[in-house]
């Protein structure tokens, strides 16, 4: 069956808030099979929720979810489709957009619709700048929502289910989901450290990593890291914190060399504390970070390891 | 095997300031240099590298408004056999639909086994315009690929999904992949290569005469302003020298029982 | 490790006038290399295994190109060439290997960022060329403009322009030139690599595109006399480029020849006991052993000691020939922790260095072993600023 994550419901808050502005319906469709249960727990996010249950579509597939979607929108004629901005919302948004000729704007924080005209923000350049977002005049509007950055409330109602019936799907054997692979059992367990010390980029090569193993020993953390890092194989996909690995949720996040582009920001943000350090004073880190320090890592982490030691001996 | 490989041209942002221009639409890219999108660097390994697995050819296409000679030459010298060009000042202004629209326009008429592209752009992460163009071209796609194995005319791919999940996608040739970083090592591409890549082919196709359509050529979207995010949370910034900035570090952390 | 097989022709055309037939395989190579058996690295069985791949004798398998991979480990001290006793100068077989391997892509990826950042922004770091001079600002210093003459051109080198730490052997060799009276000038954002690594790590294009830059630079400024605080910069401006009449000094000579005319004020005691690491390419590249330690002797109050290996015998600190960039090699311990330990050893308060990557890598050194509180490492510029300076 699965179940229904974290981003559907970012999408669904959303979506509230633009139908709430324009008086309009919100309406959520789930794809799969034997997803009643699921449509159930949907029905107070919206107010109707349709409901596709065909043992054709008991995984994601992006052919046979676009010939759903096809056929429910040329029925319903929703304006604005809302898709969340995850991998399989990738998969099926543009593909989407091209056969409905309509207007596509992705990773999206905020929508509005405001007389006649379509807009949203989002960010540029790895989040250095945002950008307003005019969409062409059109029947449909599709736009991927940036999940992770709203919270949900449940409707104190709940709305209407309705279960479609009667699609006619067209065989698509030239693409095949064989399996999900689950991620494999972990050496660490990031996710219920306390004290995270994460490395970015910014460590510029794997033979510096003493330099964080020592920060992490000193502090009684465990060491994480974000993308590049992973891609560069200076450490393994368990330690990844961000959109593709870990969401966490530690007391004190700190984040040394990290540029804080949101694929990455997206797995921390919640912290509690988040001191960030880098030699960029304009890095999109500083945006969620408590504390911030500009400067060479390499001439601050040494004398901050000595200066921690220091307290801790003097404690004993 | 054939493979066409899309690559983008983007502005190198991580030491710069970004400053938005008088009309707010753009930002002031005329200092900043560029260089191969890091998504379509990772695209070309994987195709090279199928390339001297299987033999064949590699066809590099990319649309720019401006010039992309040093991004072309780095194909080239990388293993690219030819590069198809298409510039024009205009495309500055184009959404990512009208740019898969040109790209289409460029390639429909090619011999194609495999059409990799990079999963995202680092300057705007619309990730639309690989999909775009496999749904235009009417071929399966993939995107967020992070492995590949080629076998019968098909492709089987490793797809990443989020928190550490996978899932592995059949699809048959012709296709198009959307390729994720990591999923190999990108080569070296040295100056001497880059200097013996000039003999070979580099296609220039003008974009007047392509014969779009002003229809294919409008936009869905448009920049209406670019904006300075402002920080949602008071980042408080520590100043000073080492000695002082680390001292407040620990005073902070002190302060909040973290140094027990 | 893709690109495996044989050489082709351009390739043995870049081994083609090595001395590799000249080779005993006695092993003096070996023995003095700096990384021999820290690492995998073996400039003797490199030697031989090039031997055969290049005569393509039938009775040896083809190597794979993962056999010679661990080039990149090399330093580039100079030692084999120094200690081998038939001139096969295993260090441009190296160098060669380097350039095969280069040209087909196989670099550290870390090296080949470095190199792409030279490419782009005339250092590797990839830092804006208009930060170049942010060490110099508000030291009121001449740099060069359209129309200028240079008569003697303080080239500072990337490493010394962008390090915050080597920024201080900038600042206090313009104190010195400043305080003796020595007119010169920097090229401030003109400044662009030298390109001594670039050479060392076999890009060959690169390092033309750079010599043709630079020298253009030094013509249009007609530079006449060229002094760096780098002994890579030193190096291979004097050796590899072809500056006609122009002097190229090094630093330790500059200031070796001001203390001859008398035009150097120590006013500062400096009750200090200093040892004195030579630099690989100050010393063994290029012989210069006398001046540094005439510095150090003339600063009232300095006892020069010297270190066990010292001279030609020297320790590498293991951060030359690309090394600065490169991930871990896999050593058991570097070098540069040696070379602190003999410093401690002998009682040193101070190891002088002329370098800034040795300043860089046996520093590095001190704060791992934990000696911070026994040896300080600064720049034979920073130890005579110390000793000019009112305070």
């Amino acid at each position: 069956m699965g179940e229904l994550r974290n981003a559907t419901f970012d999408v669904l808050t959303k979506g509230r808030e633009l139908a709430q502005k324009n008086n309009a319906r919100l309406t959520a469709i789930i794809i799969g099979h034997n997803i009643g249960p699921l449509g159930e727990e949907l029905a107070y996010y919206a107010d109707e929720v349709l409901v596709y249950d065909d043992y054709k579509v008991k995984e994601f597939h992006s052919e046979y979810y676009r010939q759903v979607l096809l056929q429910i929108i040329l029925d319903r004629k929703p304006e604005v489709i809302l898709i969340p901005h995850t991998s399989y919302g990738l998969e099926l948004a543009p593909s989407l957009a091209v056969e409905l000729n309509a207007p596509i704007v992705t990773d999206v924080l905020e929508i509005s619709f405001e007389n006649g005209i379509f807009t949203a923000i989002r960010e540029y350049f790895g989040g250095k700048l945002k950008a307003k977002i005019v969409l062409r005049e059109s029947p449909h509007y599709i736009v991927t929502i940036r999940t992770g950055v709203s919270k949900s409330e449940k409707n104190e109602s709940k709305g209407q289910i309705t279960k479609i019936q009667n699609l006619y799907l067209v065989d698509m054997s030239y693409k095949r989901v064989i399996k999900l692979i689950k991620p494999p059992p972990e050496t660490v367990n990031i996710t219920s450290a306390d004290i995270i010390v994460a490395v970015g980029r910014g460590i510029g090569d794997v033979k510096n990593l003493p330099l964080i193993e020592e920060l992490s020993s000193v502090i009684g953390g465990v060491i994480a890291c974000s993308r590049p890092v992973v891609d560069m194989k200076w450490l393994p996909k368990e330690r990844l914190v961000g959109l593709s690995g870990k969401i966490v949720k530690p007391k004190l996040y700190l984040a040394i060399g990290i540029s804080g582009q949101f694929y990455h920001v997206y797995g921390m943000m919640n912290s509690e504390l988040i001191v960030a350090m880098n030699k960029d004073p304009n890095a999109p880190i500083f945006n969620v970070a408590d504390y911030g320090i500009v400067g060479d890592l390499f001439e601050i982490l040494p004398q901050l390891i000595n200066k921690i030691k220091e307290f801790k001996g003097r404690l004993k | 095997m054939n493979i066409i490989v899309c690559v983008k041209s983007v502005p190198i942002t991580t030491e710069a300031e970004l400053v938005i221009d008088r009309t707010g639409k753009a930002v002031i890219l005329e200092d900043t240099p560029f260089d191969i999108n890091e998504w379509d660097e990772y695209a070309l390994e994987e195709a090279v590298r199928l390339k001297e697995k299987f033999g064949g050819e590699i066809t590099v296409v990319t649309v720019s408004p401006r010039d992309v000679k040093e991004v072309i030459l780095k194909c080239l010298a990388k293993g690219a056999d030819r590069a198809i060009k298409i510039v024009d000042r205009s495309i500055a202004e184009y959404d990512a639909y009208t740019i898969a629209r040109i790209l289409h326009t460029a390639i429909k008429n090619m011999r194609y086994d495999l059409i990799l592209c990079g999963a995202q752009a680092s300057d705007d992460g619309y990730a639309l315009v690989g999909v775009m163009l496999a749904s235009l071209l009417r071929i399966p796609y993939v995107t967020m690929v992070k492995g590949l194995e080629l076998a019968n005319g098909y492709v089987i791919t490793v797809r990443e999904l989020e928190e550490g999940f996978e899932e592995i996608v059949e699809v048959k040739l012709p296709a198009l992949l959307t390729i994720q970083t990591g999923i190999n090592e990108p080569r070296y591409a040295s100056i001497m290569a880059m200097r013996r890549a000039r003999q070979k082919e580099i296609i220039s196709l003008d974009l007047k005469s392509m014969n779009l359509t002003e229809s294919d050529l409008g936009n869905w979207i448009e920049i209406q302003e670019f904006l300075i995010p402002e920080r949602k949370k008071k980042c408080i910034m520590l100043c000073g020298d080492a000695n002082e900035v680390t001292t407040k570090v620990v005073e902070i952390l002190k302060q909040r029982g973290f140094l027990k | 490790m893709r690109a495996e097989g044989l050489f082709g022709k351009e390739e043995l055309e870049i081994l083609k006038n090595l001395n590799f037939n000249l080779c005993l395989q006695c092993g003096k190579c070996a023995a003095s290399c700096p990384m021999f058996l820290r690492t995998e690295l073996n400039p003797r069985t490199l030697v031989r295994k090039t031997l055969y791949f290049t005569s393509q004798l039938t009775l040896y398998p083809p190597f794979s190109i993962s056999e010679i991979n661990n080039v990149w480990t090399c330093t580039t001290c100079n030692n084999c060439i120094i200690y081998c006793p038939r001139d096969v100068k295993p260090l441009n077989i190296i160098l060669g290997l380097r350039a095969i391997l280069l040209e087909r892509g196989n670099v550290p990826s870390t090296i080949g960022e470095a190199l792409e950042n030279i490419y782009k922004f005339g250092n590797p770091f990839g830092i804006s060329s208009l930060k170049r001079a942010e060490w110099a600002r508000g030291l009121n210093i001449k740099k060069a403009s359209r129309g200028s003459k240079i008569d003697l051109l303080y080239f500072v080198g990337c490493i010394t322009s962008y390090d915050n730490r080597a920024q201080s052997i900038a600042r206090s060799m313009v104190a010195i030139l400043k305080n003796s009276e020595v007119d010169f000038s920097i090229l401030g954002e003109n400044e662009n690599c030298c390109g001594n690594e670039v050479y060392y790590l076999g890009e060959r294009g690169l390092f033309e595109t750079i010599i043709e830059k630079n020298i253009e630079r030094f013509q249009q400024y007609e530079v006449s006399k060229i002094v760096a605080t780098c002994p890579h910069c030193f190096n291979v401006l004097k050796n590899k480029y072809k500056v006609g009449d122009i002097e190229i000094l090094h630093h330790t000579q500059l200031l070796s020849d001001l203390i001859d005319k008398g035009m150097m004020n120590f006013s500062q005691r400096l009750n200090k006991k200093i040892a004195f690491h030579d630099p690989c390419y100050l010393g063994k590249h290029n012989n210069i052993f006398e001046e540094p330690r005439k510095i150090l002797e003339s600063i009232p109050g300095v006892t020069l000691l010297e270190l066990e290996h010292s001279r030609r015998n020297s320790l590498c600190c293991g951060c030359g020939g690309g090394r600065m960039w490169y991930k871990d090699a896999g050593e058991i311990s570097r070098p540069s922790e040696d070379r602190v330990k003999e410093a401690v050893d002998i009682g040193a308060e101070i190891l002088a260095v002329a370098c800034p990557l040795c300043l860089s890598e046996l520093e590095d050194a001190v704060k791992k072993i934990g000696y911070e509180s026994k040896l300080q490492v600064l720049d034979i510029a920073e130890v005579v600023h110390k000793s000019i300076s009112a305070s």
